[in-house]
């Protein structure tokens, strides 16, 4: 029965004849349901994949040509956004989550890159320090794509296999690479294309290699590698891919921007995948209610979040799901529609023999997994830097409280109640300003909606609170308010000094 | 039901206009979403058809601004279909359909009133339109 096998040369040929059997992914699972495994096998020759998101780890190499009197680039910006300037003279990357230094968070790398793309006039602004053999150092022009000798793709990390499902449950909205998050679990998303993605349904890699030609932005690229932070082991592989964007289309490539996150590329990615083997077979038919992702807490702001549970990309995509007994609205970042049209656009061209499919000369590797960042600071956490807060009740006088300010020589005085749980915050400030107006009762003063941290708490996340607020102390409380002590901007800019770390 | 604006200036944003109006012209007035602040407040809300014209005269009587529902506007050129928005809403004004299309439903919309998905949208093709600026070209910074 496994003996009937095929080989791509002889798909290639039957491309050429016009008479090649290809599908789409979700038409094969289909078949397999409906006539059985072996039939659909010896049926179908190719079935293709896709799949459409954002995919921040994207850029484009550009190759300007060179000027006269040359120049050796040393900083160079396209529309405002810096691009970088690793090689030689003229050739620039532009990195799609670089932002616009006149519109950042709003347009970046992935908008210029689809500008070119579409046939806009982009602005070129470039400095270099001068050498005896480019001794240009200023240069200001415009250029299309036509004025590009090289203008290609080349993304380092696409295509993940799948992703996790984020969601949030701190009480304010976060802004994330996974799209904006309503507080206390007020919605959910999720990214990728689950049975239509094409590592999912060659998760050996049989047929996924350095060399397929894929589908690219609408073009004709090619798999170069293992993508970075390929995680195989845990079933988060990913591409490296490179493509020719002179040739793409912009419906299949776009720039884009995450409110308070940053601008990124979405990209088109087709994989075909040739049935070789019976098993290719079996794998291809994989659905979505096999395909499993971590719901993850992204309310936690650290490298290993809570993980919330486990759903199907069949539950993802009904757009609902259940997060602690709570039905919850998910929405799909990456487009569902477009992963579709590109395996149809896929099965379509390689029918019409526009597509021929290539094997790969080196498989992917499949026995790594993705290591965390060594780091050679300890972590600290807001329990060491903490002190005891100076504290104060509601029903004080503005002037006892500004006695307190002097004796104690802080700024900050937390309001407690008598059991010791915070009810606000009052800085020297509220009270120059009470005096200044006449005021005499801290009630008529105290900050009541009060920032607050904890114990277990990185130093860095509070530091991040206090700049987000513009506020230079957030008072430390347990799980049931009780305050423990407080944090200041000056505690934390010592450990900054390097003191801390002697 | 017709679904209006209304504006509540800062010199009466402290005055019980809505009930007054609730109770003397007896209406059961649909509240969908209102915000009040120092600056004044403002409330989206559905009357009856029937009474629309005749409540909304005593509204304004008692100095509230009408103005127009705005729902937001979906840019079918820019928008990607990815769905981000979709899990924003909170009147289910934003559906997936059958082939993972997104409809819009204008009628359901909260508009100017609501405003969490526009800035969620990755390729930026959710806008509220100004009131008085509709016919404005661009709308782009």
């Amino acid at each position: 029965m496994f003996k009937l096998k095929r080989t791509v040369d002889e798909i290639n040929e039957k491309i050429k004849r016009g008479n090649v059997q290809v599908v789409t992914v979700e038409e094969m699972k289909e078949l397999v349901e409906s006539s059985g495994l072996e039939v659909a096998f010896k049926e179908i020759d190719v079935v293709t994949t896709g799949t459409f998101g954002a995919m921040c780890s994207s850029g484009a190499v550009i190759n300007i040509g060179h000027t006269d009197p040359p120049i050796k680039i040393q900083r160079a910006w396209i529309n405002d956004v810096e691009v970088s300037h690793p090689g030689a003279a003229v050739d620039l990357y532009i990195g799609a989550t670089q932002m616009s230094e006149t519109r950042p968070f709003e347009y970046g790398g992935g908008h210029v890159i689809e500008d070119l793309i579409k046939g806009k006039e982009v602005e070129l602004r470039a400095i270099a320090y001068g050498t005896d053999c480019y001794p240009r150092t200023r240069l200001e022009t415009t250029l299309t794509k036509d004025d590009l000798n090289q203008f290609i793709l080349v993304n380092f990390r696409n295509c993940y296999q799948r992703y996790v499902c984020a969601t949030n449950s701190s009480d304010r909205i976060l802004y994330t690479y996974m799209g904006k998050l309503l507080p206390r679990f007020g919605n959910a998303t999720f990214s990728g294309a689950g049975e239509l993605n094409p590592l999912v349904n060659d998760p050996d890699y049989e047929t996924i290699g350095v060399g397929t030609r894929i589908f690219l932005g609408g073009a004709q690229g090619y798999i170069i590698g293992e993508g970075t932070q390929h995680d195989p082991a845990n079933g988060f592989g990913t591409l490296m891919v490179r493509g020719d964007c002179k040739k793409m289309s912009p419906e299949f490539i776009q720039g884009a921007a995450f409110t308070k996150y940053g601008t990124t590329l979405y990209v088109g990615i087709g994989v075909p995948i040739p049935l070789l083997n019976e098993g290719l077979a079996k794998k291809v038919s994989i659905r979505d209610e096999e395909i499993f992702t971590d719901i993850v807490d992204y309310g936690v702001p650290r490298r290993d979040r809570p993980k919330l549970g486990r759903v199907s990309y069949k539950e993802l995509k009904s757009g609902k799901i259940v997060i602690n007994d709570k039905t919850v609205k998910v929405s799909p970042l990456s487009s569902l529609k477009k992963a579709r049209k590109i395996a149809e656009t896929l099965k379509k061209q390689i029918a019409e023999g526009l597509f021929y499919l290539s094997a790969p000369v080196e498989r992917l590797p499949l026995n790594v997994s993705f290591k965390p960042a060594k780091q050679t600071r300890d972590l600290i956490y807001v329990e060491a830097l903490m002190h005891p807060a100076v504290t104060c009740s509601e029903n004080d006088e503005i002037e006892e409280v500004a006695r307190k300010i002097i004796t104690h020589s802080v700024n900050h005085i937390v309001v407690v109640d008598e059991e010791g749980k915070l009810k606000g915050i009052v800085t020297s400030w509220d009270i120059t300003k009470a005096v200044a107006s006449g005021l005499k009762k801290l009630e008529e003063i105290v900050v009541r909606r009060v920032i607050t941290t904890t114990p277990g708490e990185l130093v860095e996340v509070a530091s991040r609170k206090m700049t987000e607020h513009n506020i230079s102390a957030l008072p430390v409380i347990d799980r049931n308010r009780k305050v423990l002590g407080i944090i200041t901007s000056e505690d934390i800019a010592r450990i900054v000094g390097g003191k801390w770390h002697g | 039901m017709v679904r209006v604006l209304l504006k509540f200036p800062e010199k009466i944003a402290s005055k019980p206009i809505t009930a007054e109006v609730i109770m003397t012209q007896k209406v059961s007035l649909n509240i969908l979403a209102a915000h009040v602040n120092q600056q004044g407040g403002e409330m989206l809300v559905e009357i009856p058809s029937d009474q629309a014209e005749k409540v909304m005269e005593e509204f304004q009587k008692r100095g509230v601004i009408i103005e127009p529902h705005r729902p937001v506007k979906v840019d079918g050129e820019e928008c990607i279909e990815c769905g981000a928005c979709y899990s924003l809403c909170p009147v289910d004004a934003i559906t997936f359909q059958e082939d993972y299309s997104i409809s819009f439903n204008q009628e359901k919309c909260l508009g100017s009133t609501c405003r969490l998905c526009v800035d969620a949208c990755p390729a930026r093709a959710i806008k509220v339109v100004e009131y008085g600026k509709e016919n404005i070209e661009g709308g782009k910074p």
